[in-house]
């Protein structure tokens, strides 16, 4: 690569390296390995439809991320307005069936996953306290909040797992393709859509352009009359019902229900995939569908004795070498 | 009771404590730490599979710290050689230090598990705790490590003037925070007698609360510890019992410290300050 | 220093520069902005390192200068958190263990020999820029340094306060140190140094006794030309227009940074600002600008301001020269096209409704960048492509050709050369001939009595005006700075 120094390129042999050394300790080939990730995620039409599926909350919710951090917020708390979202959404979609029930169990996810954030937003703009800290308290509390929820007022009782009932069919987003096992549900091309429509007002709108000097020189955009403290809670609040959304669309779409234990870390990937984006809101298409293809990847090697806590490992890698990266980048522009 | 309530109170101040003042050492630097939890888990993880393998303490305790001051080190790369963002760096050694402690927990086996008395008692790192806090509130007003800690921590730029050599200041300070966090993890292996997956369970999160709400001093700082592990034991002494009359759901006493810690930064931040130059290069 | 060369990529700073200071002396090296000045000093300290040329102290070969060699730079390396007696020692402390009698000692010492007191348990912010001065110069004592280079030390002081100064460095002088003193002051210089040394873009012009030069000759020496007189004469003001009555801000530390201030501004005047820094500018300007809570009143055209947004006063034509350009003026990573949309982003030409209007936006851009001839390769490039003084120069045509009524700058002329300065001053005074009224900040008496109409004082939060027909009187102005009517 042109313009890579021999620091950065330390940097990267060292993280294939790190990966290299975990997967020989265990006893697991790395090739098979990685020929084991790509054929889990995109070899074949139902490793496809677990790539598409996996992608549409990661999508939705590293929007969720890219909202706050365009603002200079970091919500590390996408996992837990997920949670409340998800909830949410199963509460209201049992309560009211129907595409009627749909529609009010996004708007009640979104409202509940903005709720959530909003604390956050709040502590951060009038009282100072960082919101990497307020959110990951709010994860926490969010995780016992549904746990609770859904050991007692809002469990099956026909079941001993900690469960809602199913939704009734007809209560859901439909599939948009559905071709042997391949499955592509509506609820993707929406959320390309939304993150296509952000990248647009991000660019070309009055709102768009404060949004982002906030996140990029917080005095500069006081000097400049923006209303800095309002724009970021707002921007927090957004986040927090995107994430919400995305909480809705797992329910809707694909589990039909809501469970304990029921996020295995999107909040955390959401992150990754919006850190990986960078500034532009197109690049979260890729970045959710590298995630997503990872995730469904993993838990197909998990069957060769590969433990799940790869797929964080090299979340981890990601974050760092690409923020690497992108700083050396920035670099050579000035 | 009320003395199992003060001894629990203890064990589980101890280790937040340990990783506050970690966290302490590092962010008085100018370097922000949100790495604390990742350094906590790869130092219980690294005690507790080592101590059982070589059925030596020394050994484990020594391969936990040596881990964690490999991770602080890692963080400081990145922030001060790589230019990073502080917060970015911290989520990503986050990241490979949960994800790296499930794998090999799984991939390697839990050997800690079938094995016992492999532990320092915990009473030693008790010790070590409180000389912490004595040493660093200490060295932060009456040595020139401490008074060059504070300088560069609120101004690298005009500590350069000064002819101070602000990476060096760093290195130490980062060695410093790796240590402590390597003996806050050791202590939380020791004190569950076997490691589990992600057993930390965001106390490097609020050891960092703590940390801001005790104003970056270490004094202070053992204060608003002291006040989190008090949540902590009372969550534990409650747990099941009734309120009011009424049976409380366990689920509210976990979440008990987590809303007080949320509470304190909500209650008491205005009137901590930060180290001016936080997240400066 | 015999044949200095430094290269910054293609951009040759200094050119083959010898240069000499002799102990017992305080040496001046004068020249414009952008003359190599900063850059030689940084050599000689050892903080930058020459392409050529050799440096020697007391005629030995020095590797290590900073035992020898102390340096004070613009921006003082004093750390507002840190005590007095820490800020003394931090670098240079006696021994691993700190022994506060021992350390205290010794510093009363030295502060004494310099007829200076300190209370050396105060944190330094409470410290004015004098004393701040102060500190620096006790710094270089506490390091036995012999050579002491002070860049710009006269910058933020007041006159009174500036002659305290070169009194202290006489008596250092006097033991047989050497000060070299940066700046681009000529009076200073003709006052107070033995020997003087110009430097103009990169090259040195001159090394010569004080005594065998005069104003005229330095600064054509500075400049190349004659120095112009300043262009056009004060105008007939009108009406009244911006009204400051009773106004009070708090501060950061919660004193009364502006304190009972008022001031009257007539339609179509350039008032300036004189003042020690910290004695409320910052305070009055975030205020006016809306960004800090105040008590009192201001009325511009009528208007009560201080009710309006940040945004609405925007609307009503208030345009900003900020003091602290990187924070506040502009947004490094983000194009020159939107930095010139900046605080105007909401309206016509630059916005369309909830638009942004990318043509009208790139058109302005492109007269504000032009306006005082900023450097630049294409219009999409980051802002922090551009260096400091093309920034200025960007941040003043944002201010300055977008229909202002209310022009609000401070220190507007900062890192430019003299052709600039006069530049941006003329389009000042250009817009208040057509209606505005300008308040202008400035560190430099000088500037401010050449270039404004009529030049107040701020002294501890208060605003003070000279008596009519001294409106523009050194002196007088001088007197009021240090709260001396």
């Amino acid at each position: 690569m042109k313009g890579l120094g021999w620091k950065e390129a330390a940097l990267v042999i060292g993280a294939a390296a790190l990966v290299w050394l975990m997967l020989t300790s265990i006893g697991v080939v790395p090739s098979e390995a990685i020929a084991g990730l790509v054929r889990g995620s995109v070899g074949g039409p139902a490793a496809w439809r677990q790539t598409l599926r996996e992608m549409t909350p990661l999508l939705i919710a590293g929007l969720a991320v890219a909202v706050a951090l365009r603002a200079g917020l970091f919500n590390i708390g996408a996992d837990g307005q997920l949670l409340v979202g998800a909830a949410a959404a199963a509460v209201v979609a049992l309560a009211v069936p129907g595409p009627v029930g749909v529609v009010l169990a996004c708007a009640a996810a979104a409202a509940a996953g903005g709720l959530w954030a909003f604390p956050a937003g709040w502590i951060k703009v009038a009282r100072g306290g960082h919101e990497v800290i307020s959110t990951i308290m709010l994860n926490n509390i969010a995780v016992f909040l549904t746990l609770w929820l859904v050991r007692g007022p809002i469990k099956d009782p026909s079941v001993q797992t900690w469960t809602t009932p199913s939704l009734p069919t007809g209560t859901g987003i439909p599939s948009l393709v559905e071709a042997g096992v391949f499955r592509l549900n509506w609820a993707l091309p929406l959320a390309i859509l939304a993150a296509v429509a952000f990248g647009v007002w991000l660019q070309r709108t009055v709102g768009g352009f404060e949004l982002r000097a906030v996140g990029a020189n917080l005095t500069a955009a006081k000097v400049a009359g923006v209303d800095v403290d309002r724009i970021r809670i707002r921007a927090m609040v957004a986040s927090g019902a995107l994430a919400g959304l995305a909480g809705a669309v797992l329910v809707l779409a694909f589990e039909k229900r809501f469970y304990s234990n029921f996020s295995p870390g999107y909040g955390f990937d959401a992150l990754g995939v919006a850190l990986l984006a960078g500034n532009s809101a197109w690049g979260l298409l890729p970045s959710a569908f590298l995630f997503a293809a990872l995730s469904a990847g993993t838990t197909s090697v998990q069957i060769l004795g590969v433990p799940k806590g790869l797929s964080t490992v090299l979340l981890g890698l990601i974050i760092i070498v690409f923020a690497v990266l992108r700083y050396r980048e920035a670099c050579r522009d000035g | 009771m009320v003395e199992v309530l003060f001894a629990s109170t203890v064990t589980l101040t101890a280790p937040l404590l340990l990783a506050a003042l970690g966290g302490l050492t590092s962010e008085r630097s100018g370097v922000m730490n949100i790495g604390l939890e990742g350094k906590l888990l790869v130092a219980a993880w690294a005690t507790g599979f080592v101590g059982a393998a070589s059925q030596n303490p020394l050994l484990g305790l020594l391969a936990g710290i040596c881990l964690a001051v490999a991770m602080s080190l890692l963080h400081l790369l990145l922030t001060q050689t790589f230019r990073i963002d502080h917060i970015v760096s911290g989520m990503g050694i986050n990241a490979l230090s949960i994800g790296g402690t499930s794998f090999a927990s799984k991939g390697l086996g839990d050997r800690s598990q079938s094995v016992a008395g492999v532990f320092f008692p915990v009473w030693m790192y008790w010790i070590l705790a409180a000389a912490a806090v004595l040493a660093l509130a200490l060295a932060l007003d009456r040595t020139r490590g401490g008074l060059r800690l504070l300088a560069v921590g609120h101004d690298p730029d005009k500590s350069r003037q000064s002819g101070v050599d602000v990476g060096a200041v760093r290195l130490r300070a980062l060695l410093a925070t790796g240590l402590l966090c390597g003996l806050g993890g050791a202590l939380i292996v020791t004190n569950a007698t076997s490691f589990t997956d992600g057993m930390t369970g965001g106390r490097g999160y609020i050891a960092l609360a703590a940390l801001i709400l005790g104003g970056w001093r270490p004094l202070p700082t053992l204060v608003a510890c002291s006040v989190f592990g008090f949540v902590m034991a009372l969550q534990l002494q409650l747990q099941g019992s009734e309120l009011a009359g009424a049976a409380v759901p366990s689920q509210l006493w976990g979440a008990l410290p987590y809303l007080v810690t949320l509470v304190a930064l909500v209650g008491f931040l205005g009137k901590s300050q930060p180290p001016a130059g936080l997240g400066r290069p | 220093m015999t044949g200095v060369t430094v290269r910054f990529g293609s951009l040759t700073a200094l050119e083959n520069v010898d240069f000499e200071a002799r102990p017992g002396h305080i040496h001046a090296l004068v020249g414009e902005n952008g003359a190599g000045k900063t850059t030689l000093m940084r050599v000689l300290f050892g903080s930058q390192r020459a392409d050529s040329g050799e440096v020697t102290v007391d005629g030995a070969h020095v590797k290590s200068r900073r035992a020898a060699i102390g340096m004070v730079s613009q921006h003082y390396s004093v750390i507002p958190q840190l005590k007095n007696l820490q800020n003394l020692m931090v670098g240079a402390e006696p021994g691993a263990v700190l022994d506060r009698k021992r350390d205290r000692a010794r510093a009363e010492g030295i502060a004494r020999a310099m007829g200076f007191s300190f209370d050396w348990d105060a944190p330094s912010s409470s410290l004015s820029p004098a004393g701040a001065q102060k500190l620096e110069i006790l710094k270089l004592l506490w390091r036995e340094s012999q050579v002491m280079i002070l860049d710009e030390p006269t910058a933020m002081l007041s006159p009174a306060d500036s002659e305290e100064l070169y009194t202290s460095l006489k008596r250092l002088a006097e033991e047989g140190r050497t000060a070299i003193v940066v700046t681009h002051r000529i009076r200073e210089v003709l006052d107070h140094c033995e020997r003087v040394t110009v430097l103009r873009g990169g090259k040195r012009v001159a090394t010569l006794p004080v005594a065998e030069t005069d104003e005229a000759n330095l600064a054509r020496l500075i400049i190349g030309h004659d120095l112009r007189e300043r262009g056009s004469a004060t105008a007939e003001p009108g009406p009244p227009i911006l009204m400051i009555e009773r106004l009070t801000v708090l501060g950061d530390r919660g004193h009364r940074a502006v304190d009972d201030a008022s001031l009257v501004v007539r339609k179509g005047e350039v008032v300036g600002i004189a003042g020690v820094d910290g004695s409320g500018q910052r305070e009055l300007f975030q205020a006016l600008i809306g960004t800090r809570s105040a008590t009192g009143s201001v009325r511009f055209g009528g208007i009560d301001w201080l009710n309006l947004t940040t945004a609405k006063r925007l609307a009503s034509g208030l345009r900003l020269v900020p003091e602290d350009r990187h924070a506040e003026a502009v947004i490094e990573d983000w194009s020159l096209f939107e930095n010139a949309a900046l605080g105007l982003h909401r309206d016509p030409p630059f916005a369309h409704g909830h638009w942004i209007d990318t043509q009208g936006r790139a058109r302005q851009a492109g007269v504000i960048a032009d306006a005082f001839k900023t450097r630049y390769g294409s219009l999409a490039q980051p802002m922090k492509s551009l260096s400091g003084g093309n920034q200025q120069r960007f941040v003043a045509g944002r201010g300055l050709t977008t229909q202002p009524k209310l022009i609000a700058a401070f220190q507007p002329t900062r890192g430019l050369d003299i052709d600039g300065s006069a530049k941006i001053y003329q389009a000042i005074r250009h817009e208040c001939r057509q209606g505005a009224v300008a308040l202008v900040v400035g560190f430099d008496l000088d500037e401010l009595l050449v270039e404004c109409d009529r030049v107040v004082a701020m002294c501890q939060g208060r605003i003070f005006e000279a008596p009519g027909g001294l409106e523009r009187d050194r002196d007088a102005i001088g007197r009021l700075m240090v709260g001396v009517g």
